[in-house]
């Protein structure tokens, strides 16, 4: 698996600019592009369940308020430090999604995609009010920032930028490496036709299984950088408006291509900050907005790219 | 009491029915969970809302210019937008995401957040087992089933319905074979359209209007749009009556969240759907 | 595929650039002071399920940014007038703290009014103190806003904790209940109602017989008031907007359960709203604690004849709240943050709603004190009791 040289070149001008933001930008903007990293991760690992295996989820807001409150009770209740907490929310998430997702693949694609829809949404409505444990609609404050590493002091916003930085360009290769691996394709051979895979002696199932998980792990480790990041958790932020963003995100983005969804939550946060001095048409110029994009090119951003290469004479 | 509860059970039941039915008719055509339904849905409740207070227009003939105005949202909403994408259901899908809160936010936008109380059309009720059960509530079930039936003989006799049958079954042979698939998507979403104007204004004068009235119930329908009319009768109903008795004896705070425990069952017992499909 | 990847990255990264860049150059322009305007930021719900309360504290907001600017603040000479930015939180904290930081950053006010709703508040409250910037919340009743509290978050109305102890003793007074039972929205307004007048009732020995909650936009209470009806309490704390009111009201008279077990409302069910929605004859013999007891009728008045809407509290507080900032704006003689922040500790002023006054005691800080009116709904009227 040979990645040419060239095709860094983008890619590292990105990486260059978010590494350059906390120096140029102010909070506000700082803050702002912590979101848009933490729902690029997400999207990304949306995709790898939906774009390249194929079912498609509404759950995946769900999985990154589990790793939230994960992280946040291991923490608080716990006495946990960050740094054990984080993985042991993805480890955590990444089973329950396993433990969910064994018998619900069996489903075929839209009745699996409706149960997912509403295993987020009972998720919200657990974290909502199990009280005791969450403090429900009180939400849950005074999380800690990552306790102090090498001598840097997490509470300031341009150290937790960089973290989050840090874990979204590690999260992304990863998953990079994984779709381009031997596994990668099987999913896509999966997505493209179950029955002939299944029949050549692909074990579909447990691959489902595997992508859905360490999809939802990916968003359970999400949740907990966010939890230590924003320290104020409440369950709003976690119904199912997040999992539709996600979705949204991904096929803005052109799923199935992993940088597309990354690069489609960056456009769509862009898009929505960029209207919040309108605040009542905010949702209705986004949604006439969605639609247009859908007409003009409905493959995504990743559908215009490829409409512009093949302009160049090049191949898809 | 618990008599109480079931009624009101299956009133509910009878609303998600009615748009699940719409859902499933047009799911089984192209693909698509038409999440769009969600805000015609509010948008039938407003038109209807404003006919009987602004209008003085009899309560029965709010209801049909509500499905009127439903219906044709819809159809429009086929013939210019999901038509473009046919065979595409994620984009299709990501559209009626869209539409859904284009229309629930225009709702807003239009008629302000507060909610509206729909002014009662019939007074009175039936005593029994130590309640009264409204007429309103009775007119609810009566025009379900009435619209049941309808749509299922629609289905079964008429020359449209079997067209709609052979298509849901497989779309290509259907086409090979001479149907229209075009009218056949035209008509489901026509369907729709209608049933899910219905649903929202029967349930108005009970409840309220407001911008989010949309959101669970169109979740809700969801659960029920499998398989056959009756799969859908059956699934509308046993969801509304285990949300009603199960808020008041298992958790009030879980009742959204039933809908998912009956999903599970349903489809762990009939996984291709209950009684196949249309 | 590849180099259009490239392409769209490189595409991405000049959008962030440019936003970076509009930004951070838009936070300098503001620098240059645009001449004699004063802007202080108001963060609120005006989309989603919580859009009435934004909606209607803008609409008192106007009514004073109206008497404010007509003749202006005067510092140093200069008259200054208040401009308004306002920003759509949609009750959901990860936004209202995207809002403050755009407002301190970027929009560079002196004072912020907001949010509506505790989670908010509680999301944009240690921010005020990071960026001294002091902010009087419009609405929010949860305890923990204020308690511990921080030192520019300021709240004018009693929090849930200070509610229930100040009108108990009034309540058991009145209805010597021997038990009490409660119908609340399942959210952190809700949950504070409904566990401080628990907790105050217990200690005047009055019993909980039954504690419900129901999911915010929920308009089917009748399961929930059978219920109610079969534990016989002697009185029944109801939690919500009006239009859940309206309905708990409504089905409530149906099935008999009023007036004879005696229903009382939050805040919300003081207002107006609560008669038109649910008729007189639902209301009639039902009580409810109330924010206000009576305002100025020129106050309805212009309120009716500019928006054609009913009165509000959320009008009330928002109205009370700018021209707190504006009286504060002006002893300070000063557009520094930290200097009105002082001002507006050392407000003594009687609003529309009653004396507002910031005071710290017990865990409390920068806390008003005044004590909520207790109504009757009787003859279509409020009662105050």
């Amino acid at each position: 698996m040979r990645i040419k040289l060239k095709n860094l070149i983008a890619p590292a001008i990105v990486v260059l600019v978010l590494l350059l933001i906390p120096q140029l930008a102010s909070e506000y903007v700082i803050y702002v592009v912590v979101l848009a990293m933490l729902y690029a991760i997400l999207a990304g690992s949306y995709d790898l369940i939906t774009g390249y295996t194929g079912p498609l989820t509404f759950c995946h807001g769900a999985f990154y308020g589990l790793g939230a409150y994960a992280s946040a009770l291991l923490t608080l209740k716990a006495g946990f430090s960050f740094w054990l907490a984080f993985p042991a929310s993805g480890i955590i998430v990444f089973l329950f999604a396993a433990i969910v997702g064994y018998p619900a693949l069996r489903l075929s694609g839209h009745y699996f995609a409706v149960t997912t829809f509403f295993f987020g949404h009972f998720i919200y409505l657990v974290l909502l009010n199990t009280v005791k444990l969450t403090n429900g609609p009180m939400g849950l404050r005074d999380i800690p920032a990552p306790t102090s590493f090498l001598g840097i002091n997490f509470h300031a916003l341009s150290a937790s930028y960089y973290l989050i930085l840090v874990f979204g360009l590690l999260a992304v290769v990863l998953l990079f490496l994984l779709v381009r691996s031997g596994v990668g394709k099987l999913l896509v051979s999966i997505r493209e036709n179950e029955e002939l895979s299944e029949a050549i002696g692909v074990n579909t199932a447990f691959y489902k299984v595997l992508a859905f998980s360490i999809s939802g792990g990916v968003a359970g480790l999400t949740g907990s950088m966010f939890a230590h990041f924003f320290r104020l958790l409440h369950p709003t932020t976690f119904a199912w408006m997040t999992s539709e963003m996600v979705v949204i995100m991904a096929l803005v983005g052109g799923m199935g291509t992993l940088f597309g969804p990354i690069i489609g939550a960056g456009i769509v946060t862009l898009i929505l900050e960029l209207m919040r001095f309108a605040p009542e048409l905010r949702f209705i110029i986004w949604s006439v907005a969605i639609i247009l994009v859908l007409i003009i090119e409905p493959k995504g951003l990743m559908g215009i790219v490829g409409r512009l290469r093949v302009g160049q004479g090049g191949k898809r | 009491m618990i008599f109480q509860q079931i009624i009101t059970g299956i009133i509910v039941g009878a609303s998600y029915a009615l748009i699940a039915l719409g859902l499933n008719l047009i799911w089984s055509i192209t693909d698509i969970p038409d999440f769009s339904q969600g805000g015609i849905y509010v948008i039938a409740a407003y038109v209807s809302y404003f006919a009987v207070t602004l209008a003085r227009v009899p309560f029965f003939l709010a209801l049909l210019a509500a499905m009127a105005v439903g219906s044709v949202i819809s159809f429009i909403l086929e013939k210019f937008l999901y038509k473009r994408w046919r065979g595409s259901g994620r984009i299709q899908l990501l559209c009626a995401i869209a539409l859904f809160f284009l229309l629930s936010n225009g709702a807003i936008l239009l008629w302000t957040p507060k909610a509206k109380i729909f002014p009662a059309y019939l007074q009175g009720g039936i005593p029994m087992f130590g309640f009264v059960l409204s007429f309103q509530r009775i007119v609810v079930l009566a025009v379900s089933t009435l619209l049941f039936i309808i749509v299922f003989l629609f289905i079964q006799k008429t020359k449209m319905g079997k067209a709609i049958r052979a298509a849901s079954q497989d779309r290509e042979v259907a086409q090979v074979v001479g149907i229209n698939i075009d009218s056949v998507n035209s008509m489901v979403f026509i369907i729709g359209g209608a049933l899910s104007s219905t649903a929202s204004v029967l349930i108005s004068p009970l409840y309220a209007v407001f911008p989010a009235m949309g959101d669970l119930p169109l979740l809700k329908a969801l659960v029920g749009g499998f398989g056959s009319v009756a799969g859908v009768l059956i699934g509308g109903l046993g969801l509304g009556l285990i949300e009603s008795l199960g808020s008041v004896y298992l958790s009030a705070a879980y009742q959204h969240g039933f809908a998912f425990f009956v999903l599970l069952i349903a489809l762990m017992f009939f996984p291709k759907g209950l009684f196949g499909k249309v | 595929m590849k180099a259009g990847k490239g392409l769209l990255s490189l595409i991405l990264a000049l959008a962030l650039l440019l936003l970076a860049q509009q930004i951070w150059a838009g936070g300098e322009k503001e620098g240059v002071k645009a001449a004699k305007v004063v802007k202080v930021g108001y963060i609120a719900p005006f989309t989603g399920s919580a859009a009435e309360f934004g909606t209607n504290g803008w609409r008192g907001i106007q009514l004073a940014l109206e008497d404010v600017n007509k003749n202006g603040i005067k510092i140093g000479g200069e008259t200054y007038k208040i401009e308004i930015v306002r920003y759509d939180s949609r009750c959901e904290p990860t936004e209202a703290v995207a809002n403050m930081r755009k407002l301190a950053m970027e929009d560079k006010v002196v004072a912020v009014l907001g949010d509506h709703c505790s989670s908010c508040c509680m999301g944009i409250s240690p921010l005020c103190d990071e960026y001294k910037i002091p902010a009087i919340t419009i609405e929010c009743a949860a305890n923990a806003v204020t308690s511990p509290g921080h030192d520019y978050y300021f709240r004018m109305r009693p929090s849930m904790g200070l509610m229930a102890p100040l009108l108990t003793p009034k309540i058991v007074k009145l209805f010597n209940p021997k038990s009490v039972g409660f119908l609340s929205i399942n959210d952190d307004y809700g949950r504070s109602f409904a566990d401080s007048f628990e907790q105050s009732m217990t200690k005047e020995g009055v019993k909980t017989v039954t504690k419900i909650f129901f999911e915010r936009g929920n308009t089917d209470f009748m399961a929930f008031l059978s219920k109610i009806k079969d534990a016989k309490p002697d009185v029944v704390f109801y939690v919500g907007v009006t239009p859940e009111g309206a309905m708990i009201l409504k089905q409530a008279k149906e099935m008999g359960v009023t007036p004879g077990i005696k229903f009382i409302g939050s805040e919300e069910m003081g207002e107006m709203e609560l008669l038109s929605l649910a008729g007189a004859e639902a209301v009639e013999g039902t009580y409810t604690v109330a924010l206000w007891g009576a305002v100025a009728a020129d106050f309805e008045k212009r309120v009716k004849d500019k928006f054609n809407a009913p009165m509000h509290y959320a009008i009330i507080f928002g109205y009370d709240a700018l021209t707190v900032v504006s009286k504060a704006v002006a002893a300070a003689q000063s557009l520094d943050p930290v200097k009105i922040r002082e001002a507006i500790k050392k407000t003594d002023y009687q609003g529309l709603e009653g004396r507002i006054k910031f005071e710290d005691f017990e865990n409390y800080k920068n806390q008003g004190r005044y004590t909520p009116s207790f109504i009757k709904w009787s003859g279509g009227k409020r009662v105050p009791q």
